[in-house]
């Protein structure tokens, strides 16, 4: 809906950013989890308005979710344990892909218990021409290493990007988690490990309690936190990995606006992408695509992608 | 994710725009809001739609985020005089977004996405058509009451709740050409305790008294709190009666992504309420796995 009044009067700004590799129509993307596999969208959406799209994370399995309660509303955000429910990566590649229409960036997002796994996930579908790109979801529990996250302990990290690092020639991205104490260290092992680029952040690990009930309010017990809640933690966080490496970088956490998404390529990040506000904006997207461009006009940039960086941080 | 095809399928794709709000009055406990709708389709009986937790304002909210799934209660198309579709949900305040809908004035646009889900299958013929409501739940089934009486179908609807102010929208269902029983927790209106009781003996004299087509096709609807939806199921299933349910588990987004509002399937599993339902037939249900 906020795209109604958005003029669309951004005449010779040239939208186009390059992320990993993968070139794009402009810097708006759909983050994992919140844009299912494109095709939901159709309705609200012309998906060739927006970047391109980060498919639902997939395993190599289809897979069952988490038992209800899934999804809790929080103050600005919401939580959710839904724990990579997915149709598997063969019914994604034969049937979910098939049914978009050409010219949609497809970004696919891999999900793992070990880093063979996630490996040959991106293996497969980094080889369907129809992929531009894959994101690794490297920011939820790993069986193997008894529960910790890939996307908190830097050598388990360094592995399973190294692992997928041979697996590709494609575009790589990591997405990493929030719940670190350094997202800097995190980021500069990415790139040390030869990745494209970096998404972050992925949800804030949280929980909320029904107090009449005295229980957790999701089965689960622990959820992830998305939605402007976290915005300023997920700017921050890209503020710090910018500063320490030279890949690019997707800025994703709570953004709801054009406002909010030019913070984010202030900061540093060369794309953005919009996740929660999918679900109560269904055509969000491609309103924030033209307001980033409305805004570089108003602000006297010929191109989207100068506004990477272009914070002024100097003190005073 | 699920194989469930019980509910029908939307005839037309869903809107998201504004929906500018006419009326928005008090009904006993619960309100009534009308919208005007800006190229509404119409909807299936037992679809539902995604309001925006409150009227727009001048400064963007964000807290609460997300939308109320509420379902379509009168769906009145363009009424004389009228430039727009309106349709109207019947809802109560029960927590932050409820209640700033209920501040919502006329003339103010509320967000909304819809018709969404698999509205209940009407098929005529001349059974027995059992529609019981509790609480909110009583919202679904006006629409399908009109569909079923268009039909040919008799029908007969039971409503219950914890008192004669909790019967929300009762006096729209005393306009319709249909039996009415309602149910009170404390007696101030109608039969004293819960709707499953004149459910139980009103289903079993129906069973009792027809025969051939018109006991092939009795079938009960129920939509309310999900006890009162089990233990309709059960009622009917004792008695081989085929009991079609909506259920109203929370979801983020209304259109199958969030993957929120995921109900347990008796064949192991999960469907999504958005997208498979949230009409389902209550075989379909592995109800003890519900919240």
């Amino acid at each position: 809906m906020s795209g109604a009044e958005t003029p669309g009067g951004a005449a010779g700004v040239d939208e186009r950013v390059v992320l990993a590799g993968i070139p794009l129509r402009n810097a708006v993307l759909t983050a994992s989890g919140t844009f299912g596999y494109g095709t939901e969208f159709a309705p609200f959406l012309d998906l060739t308005q927006i970047g391109g799209f980060v498919a639902k994370s997939l395993t190599l399995e289809p897979r069952f979710g988490n038992p209800p309660p899934r999804i809790a509303e929080t103050p600005a955000g919401m939580l959710n344990a839904i724990s990579i429910e997915n149709v598997g990566v063969r019914a994604f590649l034969e049937e979910k892909l098939p049914a978009l229409p050409e010219g949609v960036v497809v970004i696919a997002s891999a999900f793992g218990t070990a880093p063979e796994v996630y490996a040959e996930l991106v293996a497969r579908v980094s080889a369907h021409p129809r992929i531009a790109g894959v994101e690794i979801n490297a920011s939820c529990p790993h069986v193997k290493a008894g529960g910790i996250e890939f996307g908190q302990d830097p050598k388990l990290l360094a592995e399973l990007v190294r692992t997928v690092r041979a697996a590709t020639q494609g575009p790589l991205l990591v997405k990493l988690s929030p719940n670190v104490t350094r997202i800097a260290d995190m980021a500069r092992v990415c790139e040390a490990e030869g990745a494209d680029g970096i998404t972050l952040i992925n949800a804030v690990q949280a929980m909320e309690v029904d107090v009449e009930r005295r229980r957790p309010v999701l089965s689960n017990i622990l959820g992830g936190l998305s939605g402007p809640a976290i915005r300023p933690i997920a700017l921050r966080m890209v503020w710090q990995a910018a500063q320490a490496v030279k890949i690019p970088i997707c800025g994703v956490g709570g953004i709801t606006d054009a406002s909010d998404a030019v913070k984010f390529l202030l900061c540093g990040a060369t794309a953005v992408q919009v996740g929660t506000t999918n679900y109560l904006d269904p055509g969000a997207a491609a309103a924030i695509a033209r307001g980033i461009a409305d805004y570089a006009q108003r602000h006297g940039f010929a191109r989207v992608a100068d506004l990477t960086g272009a914070l002024d941080a100097r003190r005073g | 994710m699920s194989a469930t095809t019980t509910g029908i399928e939307s005839r037309s794709a869903p809107l998201r725009t504004r929906a500018r709000v006419i009326s928005n009055e008090p009904d006993g406990r619960g309100r009534t809001l009308r919208l005007a709708v800006p190229g509404w389709p119409g909807a299936i009986p037992g679809q539902f739609l995604m309001l925006g937790p409150g009227a727009e304002a001048g400064v963007a909210r964000r807290d609460p985020l997300l939308p109320r799934p509420m379902a379509v209660y009168r769906d009145l198309g363009v009424v004389s005089g009228a430039a727009e579709p309106s349709i109207e949900v019947l809802y109560r305040v029960v927590g932050r977004g409820t209640t700033l809908i209920s501040e919502a004035q006329p003339g103010q646009s509320i967000p909304l996405v819809g018709p969404l889900g698999r509205g209940f299958p009407v098929a005529p013929g001349p059974g027995l058509a059992l529609l019981v409501g509790g609480g909110t739940g009583i919202a679904s089934l006006y629409e399908l009451a009109r569909a079923l009486l268009r039909a040919g179908r008799p029908v007969l609807v039971l409503l219950g709740a914890r008192s004669q102010d909790d019967l929300i929208g009762r006096r729209d269902f005393e306009a319709l050409d249909l039996e009415l029983v309602c149910a009170t927790e404390d007696g101030s209106h109608g039969v004293a305790g819960r709707v499953t009781e004149p459910l139980a003996e009103r289903l079993r004299r129906a069973v009792g008294e027809a025969s051939g087509a018109s006991r092939a096709g009795i079938e009960v609807f129920a939509v309310g709190p999900t006890p009162m939806m089990r233990a309709c199921a059960g009622i009917a299933a004792e008695l081989g009666v085929r009991c079609l349910v909506s259920l109203e588990n929370p979801m983020a987004c209304g259109f199958g992504v969030c993957l929120g509002c995921a109900a347990p399937r008796a064949e192991g599993g999960f469907s999504l309420v958005c997208r498979a339902g949230p009409v389902f037939d209550a075989r379909e249900i592995a109800w003890e796995g519900l919240p």
